[in-house]
């Protein structure tokens, strides 16, 4: 009957499953763990078991279960992997830092899981509910994140603060669901293309596309609704801050995909307007204010906010293409952020501030030079995986015919260089202040090296791993 | 008959029965009264107090596990009534559903959420 799950649908969800199953493990065993190590490597093969369970039918059809709520595309297939990988290298560049700062093992797990559940929901997603939960599930596992060090009230501030404006972003969202409701009755993907195939816009549609559209750019931090990322990252642990930069990111930017794409694709006018605003001041807010900052995780945290809005020229465009760009921009974004944190998370106290990078170069080469790779990605040199990701965005916007939009973005990249520059400064032109930094840990190095590799390997050969970008 | 006829039938005979309660106990019931069993009850503090004074976090936490309970019934209730059309797939998600909680539960047992310390 109609309603109940089968073992059909189920088999649509073994990747999320997965994660669920190794969570509850972890938080039942939470106080018999004493070693941090054996709940890093139950996440990491948990991320892999769910990233080969996600790719298992990388080649068939699209499938849909749960009455239509839930599907497993191409589209899907290639966010989940994404987000497996994002989880793995989270757990693995934690390894020193949850020892260091007292942080709960197993709790800090076990959310880790269930976030990366609730993106996995939220990207496979044809109803705008089933969205709300999966970004639900994904934002309140951050919450806790953010505020694990319970006993450091810069830590609790962050939680705070980002749970105050997220609430509201979710009510946004929300509110923005009913309206979409009201107009079309309906809130799945297809129903509410084919209601407005039949109605036509109204201006009330609109209010209900720019509250949906707002309330998901909340989560990836675009201007204007970027406020709490500065504060959430530099209060959280430098893992978490990793984690929800690549992440939350990631998720986002699929949910706005499919939501643009299917859902509102008849709509391009007034979505392409939205993102077209959101873009333009995330590129130039996010560059321009991380010129300023002097802790390095605020100063990620901006350049994350620039980022998004690059990430979001793609699908201005409201074409499949643009989608595909996005995809691919996420893809790279992904990887070579979490290895910008990686070596912030393994330098400990002393990568915290930009000070503390003075003269890394002499001391540890290997680790500079890795750093590096990561910044030149970051600013969107070639041969790094940046400059393709950048690269297909900003054609994605020129054949959109958005010329100035393009101009603002290449502009701010070179603003952005001189930003991920002067850490490059820092480390190879200054004296060594500091001692140098304790040998990092091989699941450190490890995380570190996949990060590099994937950054170098999408930089020259950018097809062989963005093969797989297929829009909804 | 309405369908909702049942409806007003559940909020008589409950408003009846507690209003019955209420009105035979304070009619036929013995009175001994002392000023502790007049001051209105809360749950063990101290109804009316100025906002500075500190509160045991253990009230929070039982509060807490409270709701895990709360909203399991809240969910049965539902799965209940239609029990019969969900057949034994409804079962195995209830059973799925329960036992997530009860990890939850578990979980604050070994952290020491209930001793009373």
């Amino acid at each position: 009957m109609k309603g109940a799950a089968t073992l059909a649908d189920l088999a649509l969800l073994v990747p999320e499953l997965i994660l669920v199953g190794m969570a509850l493990a972890l938080i039942l065993t939470a106080r018999r763990i004493q070693k941090t190590p054996v709940a890093a490597v139950g996440t990491v093969l948990a991320a892999l078991a769910a990233a080969v369970a996600a790719g298992w039918t990388l080649s068939e059809d699209a499938q849909t279960g749960f009455s239509g709520m839930i599907t497993v595309d191409e589209y899907s297939q290639f966010f989940k992997v994404l987000i497996a990988a994002t989880l793995a290298l989270a757990a693995l560049l934690a390894v020193r830092s949850i020892d260091r700062e007292r942080i709960p093992r197993a709790e800090y797990h076990a959310l880790l899981l269930l976030a990366s559940t609730g993106m996995m929901l939220a990207v496979s997603a044809l109803d705008l509910l089933t969205l709300y939960l999966g970004l639900e599930l994904m934002t309140l596992c951050s919450y806790i994140l953010v505020g694990i060090r319970v006993e450091r009230p810069t830590s609790n501030e962050a939680a705070i603060k980002y749970f105050l404006l997220a609430s509201f972003a979710s009510a946004l969202l929300l509110y923005g669901i009913s309206l979409t409701y009201g107009v079309t009755g309906a809130t799945d993907f297809a129903g509410i293309a084919s209601a407005l195939g039949e109605q036509g816009s109204n201006q009330l549609l609109s209010v209900a596309i720019g509250l949906v559209t707002v309330g998901i750019a909340f989560k990836i931090a675009a201007v204007p609704l970027h406020a709490w990322a500065p504060d959430a990252y530099q209060g959280a642990s430098a893992p978490v801050a990793a984690f929800l930069a690549a992440g939350s990111k990631a998720a986002g930017l699929a949910a706005l995909g499919r939501v643009g794409l299917v859902a509102f694709g008849s709509e391009a006018d007034v979505l392409s307007a939205v993102l077209l605003g959101l873009a333009a001041l995330s590129i130039l807010v996010g560059s321009v204010v991380a010129l300023s900052q002097t802790d390095m995780k605020r100063l990620l945290a901006y350049s994350s906010i620039a980022h998004a809005g690059y990430a979001l020229l793609g699908l201005i465009a409201g074409t499949p293409e643009g989608a595909s760009a996005t995809m691919t921009y996420a893809f790279f974004y992904v990887f070579m952020t979490l290895g910008a944190f990686g070596v912030v998370i393994a330098l400990g106290e002393r990568g915290e501030t930009l000070d503390g990078y003075q003269g890394l170069a002499a001391q540890r080469p290997g680790t500079a030079a890795i750093l590096l790779l990561f910044l030149l990605s970051l600013t969107g040199i070639p041969p790094t995986a940046g400059f393709v990701a950048k690269f297909v965005v900003i054609l994605s916007a020129v054949r959109a015919g958005h010329m100035a939009l393009a101009v603002l973005a290449v502009a701010c990249s070179v603003i952005s260089a001189f930003i991920y520059m002067r850490v490059a400064v820092f480390m190879y032109m200054r004296e060594p202040r500091d001692p140098a930094p304790p040998r990092f840990p091989m699941a450190v190095s490890a995380a570190l090296g996949v990060a590099a590799l994937v950054t170098l390997i999408g930089g020259i050969s950018p097809g062989s791993l963005t093969l797989w970008a297929v829009s909804p | 008959m309405n369908e909702y006829t049942g409806i007003v039938v559940t909020f008589v005979l409950a408003g009846g029965i507690a209003a019955a309660m209420v009105v035979l106990g304070s009619t036929l019931g013995k009175k001994k009264p002392t000023p502790e069993k007049l001051a209105p009850f809360e749950c063990g503090k101290d109804p009316f107090s100025l906002p500075m004074g500190r509160l045991a976090i253990k009230f929070y936490l039982t509060a807490i596990l409270f709701i895990l309970f709360d909203v399991e019934l809240v969910f049965l209730y539902p799965w209940a009534v239609i029990y019969r059309t969900l057949g034994f797939l409804g079962l195995v998600e209830m059973g799925a559903f329960l036992g997530i909680l009860m990890v939850g539960y578990v979980y604050a047992w070994d952290n020491g959420a209930l001793d009373w310390k």
